[in-house]
């Protein structure tokens, strides 16, 4: 067997820092409490099943899983084999699904039958384990992510288990986390930091019961609070929030005493309502894939302003906000514009307050938006689009939602472009509207034009995705 | 007569989300807006009863108003 990159840590810290607590403790509730025993029962039956499809310790699988008790006991399994686990959003197509394990060459990937229903806060999973043609982990890292690339391939992110660690500690360490005895409703896919570090491992390590909600909507979220007595999180994205404020009536939840969102800011009129609305604090959380969590404001009191986590620096250079990292995440590139010399550049415009410390985030550097909390590169899905088949040119412009101007090859081609798009493009980052115009603004020099007033001004061919415009348009 | 939503009216529910105009409501319905929808067209007609396969059909406006039509929301009696 070809020797792996053996993981920086024994095997034993995820039983040490995640499984350990009284067997009887209900430590997670999807659609049924767990209990600790119950939960390390799981994950014994998960290392027998990985074990057998070839994984063993410095090997290298892949979870393509919805949020799911499957998720859960698939990761802890790995890492207690002492094998590195690439995590892949469930939601990416089967052409991204490829292209991204070609790229991570795992030896085993572990899929789910079918695709989650539209709403649900977890699946009921069967677990698919294949083995496939690659190699052993080539770095010490445990868990490892792809985030939005601007130009060609995204960035392989990986963690190691020290920093991990580090940082569920980190969170112990911060006023107005949820504690021991407590428990958070978690809106925030466990398959993306803040949900998996600040809700999964976190509540694991610190003994905070991680409830979620089987239905994603006003009722199911409010409904997930009320069935539990503890004293209650809620952790969300602020979709949540506007979704939450808009209740008219919701009924009085004593026991939720906090929420926190992570991603942009949440408005100020929706931060009002909602708090008058609850009569709750309601905190922001300022993170990253490459490092977790940057900066908090759990109070609402420094709003819009949040205060670097224990642990971190967070310093401006150029207007860009730089946070205090040892050792590049980035596996298998080096890019001083992303880590150099301990600090980790966050693409963030912002400034840090020298009296107080106190981070202000401005917007981003680069083309990379939110969408429903979710990172996407514009630059990606433009580039995505302008090299695909039967389109000459492309603009991908945002606001509110991802937007599209195309100029295709032949007029009559736009629904097989807008299949292709589909097959190349998960769902949330593909444009909610094709623009198919005859030529695109360009500046006298040539370079393509981003405005989106003057884009709105080309001479259009046809126009796809309106709902305004009829039934006709869209996919079937 | 059919009182229950009709297509301006799914579009005009939609359009609350993110205080849009009706002609920037995109045809495809994402999984926040279904969220959203959902909410408001509980809010209007009263609690309804979706399962998965009926959120499935309304990833597009098209979709929405049919399932509103099948289950018969906002219908008198």
């Amino acid at each position: 067997m070809t020797e792996g990159a053996y993981p920086q840590l024994e095997p034993e810290w995820v039983d040490e820092v995640l499984l350990a607590g009284a067997d009887d403790q209900a430590c997670l509730h999807l659609d049924q409490p767990i209990t600790r025993a119950g939960l390390r029962r799981m994950v014994a039956e998960r290392q027998r099943a990985l074990t057998e499809a070839g994984l063993r310790r410095g090997g290298a699988c892949a979870l393509c899983l919805p949020p799911s008790v499957a998720f859960i006991t698939n990761l802890l399994a790995a890492w207690r084999i002492g094998a590195q686990a690439s995590l892949l959003d469930h939601r990416l197509t089967r052409y991204e699904v490829d292209t991204a394990l070609a790229r991570l060459r795992p030896q085993v990937v572990v899929t789910a039958e079918g695709s989650a229903a539209p709403l649900r806060g977890f699946a009921d999973v069967t677990e698919q384990v294949c083995g496939y043609p690659g190699r052993p982990a080539t770095t010490t890292h445990a868990v490892i992510q792809l985030s939005s690339g601007s130009t060609g391939p995204s960035k392989i992110i990986g963690r190691d288990a020290a920093n991990l660690i580090e940082e569920v500690r980190r969170y112990t360490q911060i006023d107005g986390v949820p504690r021991g005895g407590e428990r958070i409703v978690s809106l925030a896919s466990m398959v993306h930091v803040l949900g998996l570090v600040g809700a999964l491992l976190y509540g694991l390590h610190a003994g905070v019961k991680l409830t979620i909600p089987a239905r994603m909507t006003a009722d199911g979220i409010i409904g997930a609070v009320a069935a539990d007595s503890l004293p209650t999180t809620l952790l969300g994205v602020p979709f949540h929030i506007e979704l939450l404020a808009s209740v008219p009536d919701p009924p009085k939840l004593p026991q939720l005493t906090g929420m926190t969102t992570g991603g942009e800011l949440v408005r100020g009129d929706v931060y009002t309502a909602f708090t008058d609305r609850y009569g709750i604090r309601l905190g922001n959380m300022y993170g990253m894939t490459e490092v977790g969590v940057i900066a908090t404001d759990l109070f609402g009191e420094n709003r819009p302003a949040v205060m670097p986590a224990p642990g971190l620096t967070v310093r401006e250079e150029a207007g860009e906000l730089l946070v205090s990292l040892p050792e590049s995440p980035y596996v298998g590139l080096a890019d001083p514009a992303r880590w150099a010399d301990g600090w980790l550049h966050t693409k963030d415009a912002g400034t840090v307050d020298p009296r107080t410390g106190l981070v202000r985030i401005l917007g981003r550097l680069d083309s990379q938006v939110s969408v429903g909390g979710l990172k996407v590169d514009l630059t990606e899905v433009e580039h995505t689009l302008a090299t695909m088949p039967g389109v000459a040119a492309a603009v991908v412009v945002f606001d509110a939602a991802i937007e599209a101007y195309l100029v295709l090859d032949r007029g009559d081609r736009l629904p097989a472009v807008e299949s292709e798009i589909a097959t190349r493009l998960a769902g949330y980052k593909r444009p909610r509207r094709l623009n198919v115009v005859e030529q695109l603004p360009r500046t006298a020099t040539g370079k393509l034009v981003r405005d989106r007033a003057v884009l709105r001004e080309a001479t259009p061919v046809a126009a796809s995705g309106s709902a305004v415009s009829g039934a006709d348009a869209g996919p079937g | 007569m059919d009182g229950g939503p009709q297509r301006s009216d799914v579009v005009a529910m939609l359009a609350t989300y993110g205080d849009r105009q009706p002609e920037q409501v995109p045809e495809t319905i994402s999984s926040l807006e279904l969220a959203w929808l959902l909410h408001q067209i509980e809010q209007r007609y009263g609690p309804v009863d979706i399962d998965d396969e009926m959120f499935v059909r309304m990833a597009t406006v098209t979709g929405a108003v049919e399932v509103l039509r099948d289950l018969k929301v906002g219908e008198r009696a």
